[in-house]
């Protein structure tokens, strides 16, 4: 997840990027989904090493940034190569106190979606919706980050937002098209049309459901995405 | 997924030209007892569902037990809802502790977490409080906005704003429809109106509608106000007898179906016969009809009709009674609509204009009323005849000021006329419409059978 921050470039970017990795995001439910533990042993974790311990909402739910979500895929890529849990986490508290990048190597079958997003707001919800669908997400606030990205991280599908940098989505559809990367193209305005003729493979209406995303993108990319990965989703 | 939040009550929704906007903000406003609380849960279990559930946040105006304690006692209130499709949060305690911020942070999570179809924030504006300026509430608002915005959701807020804030508050801007609760007058006595204020994208009906507060939530009595409509309608050419065969003589033989005739009279002239003549006439020839009187109850009019040998208990005659007390005039007009349509009455009798006249707040809003009520009986083709008590006993000044008169296809004046030794009573049509008549001042005599013309 690291990796894919440190290439993008528009300062709106890193600043909010910077500014989400600390904050509580995601519940203990949706990080058991993302990094494909139980909750339970995440819990046993927070209790027993007192490392990966996530802020608490107002009423108790325990809420965990996106920092440490890469802390605990940190611990399982360590474990996957021969360490206890102990050790990699005595592992993980190194690192922390050097003040060195921590970050988990996405697992072979994740699936890599590009959120071409201005708003946000809405890019939050479509990450988190994303990502507790197991998807690995990168996010973008430009086009002009959004084909860097495509580019460095070869992406398996991108979200676009018509209106993004200008209203300048369609280019950005037709160009990811030409690269061979499905599209869900997403806008406030009514845009099916020009969307799908600018080559998007489909079009939602925002604000966006949930299901209705989450959806598009598994119909787009199809079962085998999940079952095999994208070869580019594995970097 | 529907664009429109439906209220589980069709009047209301009327009014808000289908239903508030879904994905949008909705603002119930209105002071304490209006009702408030009680619509916004409306809204809450007419639209949860576990798919798409409901979250009510409380803030620090009310506590939630209290909320959900009054809650209980509504008919639509479901408790095995609760924790499934509508959940019940406090917002109190996070604004308490992490200020305007925190507010922000739950609502987000419970998005995320719970994916919900309406969010209701009860009350919105005791947040004010925790913001330190005006800037800050409005950076709040901003991102609130931003966040709602971005998730398909409605949402509820309700606040007791005043007047004079629904023009200067962010909120308010920030709102796609803002719906209001007040007291109107009537008279000396106030009844409770709800108004749309603002609807973004929609018609609605303007204006004042009453409404009453009930176990069933609201029920709403849309504001009778039809537009002038210019689409041909099909009438009869068989003219309708007044049941006064001198009358009929003196109306070009009756009135026209559909045809809306004004009685007017001093008290005890004769205007309530008069119309029982009509009624009755009519179910003689099998014609359904419909009295819809303020002045007699079933009681009081069955002895007055055995009288001339009628009965109210016949086939197809329709008693619709309402005390003239507390009375809205809509409600009482939507009631006599359905009632109309139950029977399939071809006549009405609507005795007396002067109660439903002081039950109506102003002049205008009478006239309007009137209107559109002779025009709904026009266009089904059922005929009217409205009763109407005006001073002088011995010959109206004029008949201006009822707000009703121009509005009549048909009026017949009633008055005393004195001679040296007694009183009579005479009748004369000063307007027909659409036909001649005849303008002689006639005296007639009430006997057993009615009205009989000299």
């Amino acid at each position: 997840m690291t990796a894919f921050m440190g290439t993008t470039s528009g300062q709106a970017d890193r600043v909010s990027q910077v500014a989400d990795r600390g904050r509580g995001l995601y519940s203990i439910s949706a990080v058991g989904r993302m990094v494909g533990l139980p909750v339970a042993t995440i819990r046993t974790w927070e209790d027993r090493y007192e490392l990966v311990v996530p802020e608490r909402s107002a009423s108790g739910h325990r809420l965990y940034s996106r920092a440490q979500v890469e802390q605990l895929r940190f611990t399982m890529d360590r474990m996957a190569e021969g360490l206890t849990a102990a050790d990699a986490h005595r592992l993980l508290a190194e690192q922390i106190e050097r003040g060195l990048p921590v970050s988990g190597q996405p697992r072979m079958g994740r699936v890599l979606i590009l959120l071409a997003e201005p708003d946000p707001y809405a890019a939050e919800y479509q990450e988190y919706f994303l990502k507790t669908e197991g998807f690995d997400v990168e996010m973008a606030v430009t086009g002009e980050t959004a084909r860097k990205s495509l580019r460095e991280n070869s992406p398996s599908l991108a979200v676009i937002e018509l209106l993004i940098s200008g209203g300048t989505g369609l280019s950005l559809c037709r160009h990811f098209k030409d690269q061979g990367v499905p599209v869900v193209a997403v806008s406030v305005l009514e845009g099916r049309d020009q969307a799908i003729e600018a080559g998007a493979d489909a079009f939602l209406l925002k604000p966006l459901d949930p299901l209705r995303l989450v959806s598009a993108v598994r119909d787009l990319l199809g079962s085998s995405a999940f079952l095999h990965g994208a070869p580019e989703a594995s970097r | 997924m529907s664009q429109r939040l439906l209220s589980g009550h069709e009047p209301l929704d009327t009014v808000l030209g289908g239903g508030l906007p879904a994905n949008a903000i909705s603002l119930i406003t209105g002071r304490p007892g209006s009702g408030k609380t009680i619509l916004a849960q409306q809204y809450a279990f007419q639209n949860a569902t576990p798919e798409r559930p409901v979250i009510y946040f409380s803030t620090v105006s009310e506590p939630l037990g209290k909320i959900i304690r009054f809650g209980q006692g509504l008919d639509f209130f479901d408790r095995t809802a609760i924790g499934k499709s509508v959940f019940y949060e406090d917002l109190g305690s996070t604004v308490d502790e992490y200020g305007l911020a925190g507010v922000n942070e739950q609502i987000t999570t419970a998005i995320k977490e719970r994916r919900p179809g309406l969010i209701v924030i009860d009350s919105f504006k005791a947040l004010h409080e925790f913001a330190d300026d005006y800037a800050e509430f409005r950076r709040f608002l901003h991102e609130l906005a931003g966040r709602l915005g971005a998730f398909p959701t409605a949402s509820l807020w309700v606040g007791e704003y005043e007047n004079a804030e629904i023009g200067s508050m962010a909120e308010f801007a920030v709102a796609d429809a803002i719906v209001e609760l007040s007291t109107a007058r009537a008279g000396s006595r106030g009844f409770r109106a709800l108004e749309v204020r603002k609807l973004r994208g929609s018609g609605f009906r303007s204006g004042l509608h009453a409404y009453r507060l009930t176990a069933a939530g609201m029920r709403l009595f849309p504001r009778l106000a039809d537009p002038q409509a210019d689409e041909d309608y099909p009438l009869s050419n068989v003219r309708a007898s007044s049941g006064i065969p001198a009358l009929d003589e003196m109306l070009d033989d009756g009135y026209w179906p559909g045809a809306s005739t004004l009685v007017a009279g001093p008290a005890g002239s004769g205007k309530t016969l008069m119309g029982l003549h009509f009624i009755f006439n009519g179910v003689r020839q099998g014609e359904p009809g419909v009295i819809a009187t303020l002045q007699e109850n079933t009681t009081q009019l069955e002895r007055i009709v055995q009288g001339f040998g009628w009965s109210v208990g016949e086939r197809n005659v329709e008693v619709m009674y309402r005390s003239p007390v507390d009375i809205h005039i809509d409600e009482w007009a939507y009631d006599l609509l359905r009632t109309v349509q139950r029977t399939g009455a071809r006549r009405i009798l609507i005795d007396s204009l002067v109660d439903l006249r002081l039950a109506a707040s102003d002049e205008t809003r009478f006239r309007e009323f009137t209107y559109s009520l002779v025009q709904r009986f026009t266009r089904q083709g059922v005929s009217a005849l409205i009763t109407l008590e005006i001073p002088g006993l011995f010959g109206a000044e004029r008949l201006s000021g009822d707000g009703v008169s121009p509005l009549s296809d048909n009026i017949v004046l009633l008055s005393y006329l004195k001679d040296q030794s007694s009183i009579k009573r005479t009748m004369s049509v000063i307007k027909t419409s659409a036909s001649r008549h005849d303008p002689a001042i006639r005296p007639f005599v009430i006997g057993p059978r009615g009205i009989v013309l000299e």
